[in-house]
């Protein structure tokens, strides 16, 4: 069975139609990339999932065999989806411990404190962060480090399904080259992962399902590989393609 | 932290990882409240004529207004300037319930207490999907609309006459007003003793972690399972527990109320303290009010003079230190370790 599910998704501002009748499941398990053009409507198809800040218009929305489409942010991320931002962010006014913290205190499952402590802990040391930083302040970490630190603050909840938008961006080579490896390794936690992003290369290594948006529709979706290929793919991407 | 590191972490933590990480323990923290504290209560062996321990007294009441006000202002990111009317809340619930329904004062403070968190309840609910200015003006027409309702009960509420021999509390058959102050001076300490360990403690919990999360990125705490409506009650509703006891415990002391309690020059006073102590401490707020209301004493020669320069004193401090005395204080024991260190 699917774990994520969307019929006819759609979300419009004013008449510009940012999300335009999107329908796609992915399955438990599996990394499912999400490419297009700078505008697609990649970020908003996040938005509307997650509930931050708002839902669909139109559409349905299932996730684990459940209706969320009416639900609101903060009960969806309780129920094991879990997002992160295209910017990189923070709360820049808590530690870095903290941050992490609060993944673990309102997500899907609330520990007692002191168990909290730990797994705390075992999510930032296993996005890379040591214990030398756990005191310092978020607002004081680089962009990479915001952006682990972000991922931590994820895995903390234990979640189900990992949304993340553009984890790659305004990154340098080996830093992507890091993401790609820290991606694979939350994939091998079980979380299931939805994952937007720009640069293909990182997309074609990391995911078994794409799904290329243009206009805020569907232009093809199947294997990496052969959705590459499309010939309707190749024009809109390279049309409009970041300078990599 | 390495810039890139993908190496499999260790599974085995080391055990020296402190349980608050980048703060200060509780255990630290807890010493230190009881020290400041045990000091506070020698004061009036030193302190012994009425009008100082009247300062002191005064200090206490503002200090527990203004860190309350920073629980929901500086930790909470929510403007709300009706903070003084859940202070004047407590005034008139106290003398209402006192003078009209006989209420024992001591439960009377403790129930006024309860009705500003009620009230504050009841202000948060329309803000929830507010934001910036917007829940200024609500907040704001909020401590008016309060204003306007005691201004127009004038038969109970005295209107702008106020309400006159408030009964106080009593202890035992201790004489209240024969002691130079000094059972007001203990019961003032106690009730600010009371309010910064519960605002310490929420501050520090992961409620209160939650609170500043939000304040910091309301879209990235509520996707990480913070509720905004939730926490956001908790919050005013805990900054308007004590700030209703203070207001009681105002009336008992000074055994009258009056309508000025909601007038700006009292909200612009704790105002000023909450910011020149420096937001999203407690303890500035509550030093701030003993720096500020013992500065404009000394300068009572000044006449009018004295909130020109008192006023000017918080700018030139807000200027140079924008994270106020705590600001100051911190920098001032980094300069020092690290001199020592050499
Ligand atoms: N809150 C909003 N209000 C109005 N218009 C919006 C809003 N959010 C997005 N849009 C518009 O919707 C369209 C899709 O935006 P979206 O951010 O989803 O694109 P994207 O595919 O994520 O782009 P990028 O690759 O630049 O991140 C854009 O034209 C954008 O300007
Ligand atoms: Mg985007």
């Amino acid at each position: 069975m699917a774990l994520l599910e969307l019929v006819d998704v759609a979300k419009s501002f004013g008449s510009l139609k940012a999300v335009d009748g999107v329908s796609f499941s992915v399955e438990a398990g599996e990394i499912f990339g999400i490419a297009g053009p700078n505008g697609s409507g990649k970020s908003t198809l996040f938005n509307v999932i997650t509930g931050i800040p708002f839902g669909p218009d139109r559409g349905m929305i299932r996730f684990d065999g459940e209706e969320i489409g009416g639900l609101s942010g903060n009960r969806i991320a309780r129920r094991g989806l879990a997002r992160t931002f295209q910017r990189e962010t923070s709360f820049d006014g808590l530690t870095v411990f903290e941050n992490a913290l609060m993944g673990l205190s309102f997500g899907a499952t609330k520990m007692p404190a002191a168990q909290a402590h730990e797994a705390t802990a075992e999510a930032l040391t296993f996005v890379g962060i040591d214990f030398a930083s756990f005191g310092r302040l978020a607002g004081e970490l680089s962009v990479y480090q915001r952006k682990c630190l972000m991922l931590a603050t994820a895995i903390a909840m234990k979640p189900r399904m990992l949304l993340l938008d553009e984890p790659a961006s305004s990154l340098t080579k080996p830093e992507i080259e890091a993401s790609v490896e820290l991606i694979r390794r939350i994939a091998g936690r079980g979380i299931t992962i939805l994952l937007i992003e720009h640069v293909l290369t990182f997309l074609m290594s990391l995911s078994q399902h794409l799904l290329v948006l243009n206009q805020g529709s569907v232009l093809a979706m199947g294997a990496p590989r052969s959705v590459i290929e499309d010939p309707r793919v190749i024009e809109a991407y390279l049309g409009t393609r970041r300078a990599a | 932290m390495s810039a890139v590191d993908t190496s499999t972490p260790s599974a085995v933590l080391p055990k020296a990882v402190p349980l608050t990480p980048g703060r200060v323990s509780w255990q630290r923290e807890a010493l230190a409240l009881v020290v400041g504290f045990a000091l506070l209560a020698l004061l009036p062996l030193v302190i012994t004529d009425s009008y100082s321990r009247h300062v002191l007294i005064m200090i206490f009441i503002y200090g527990v207004v203004a860190s309350n006000w920073d629980l929901s202002l500086g930790y909470g990111g929510v403007f709300n300037f009706g903070h003084l009317a859940l202070f004047g809340i407590g005034v008139y619930a106290y003398s209402l319930l006192t003078k009209l329904a006989e209420m024992n004062p001591w439960i009377a403070l403790v129930v006024s207490g309860l009705i500003a968190v009620v009230a504050a309840v009841a202000v948060t609910v329309p803000i929830l999907r507010l934001k910036g200015i917007y829940i200024i003006l609500v907040t704001f027409g909020f401590a008016q609309l309060v204003m306007q309702v005691i201004l127009s009960q004038s038969d109970y509420t005295g209107g702008t006459q106020g309400i006159v021999r408030i009964p106080t509390v009593t202890w035992f058959d201790h004489n209240m007003v024969r002691d130079a102050k000094f059972a007001y001076f203990y019961i003032a300490l106690a009730m600010l003793g009371a309010s910064t360990v519960f605002l310490r403690a929420l501050v520090r919990s992961r409620t209160g972690i939650s609170i500043v999360a939000l304040r910091d990125n309301e879209e990235y705490a509520v996707s990480r399972g913070i509720s905004l409506a939730r926490q956001r009650l908790i919050t005013l509703a805990a900054s308007a527990f004590f700030t209703g006891i203070a207001g009681a415990f105002y009336a008992a002391y000074q055994r009258n109320a009056s309508i000025e309690v909601f007038g700006m020059s009292l909200a612009t006073i704790i105002l000023s303290m909450v910011l020149l102590g420096g937001t999203s401490t407690i303890y500035g707020a509550i030093i701030a009010s003993f720096v500020l209301t013992v500065f404009s004493e000394s300068m009572a020669d000044f006449g009018a003079w004295r909130p020109i320069i008192t006023a000017l004193l918080i700018i030139v401090v807000m200027l140079v230190y924008p994270s106020g005395i705590m600001g100051m204080l911190k920098s001032a024991s980094r300069w020092m370790t690290r001199s020592r260190n050499g």
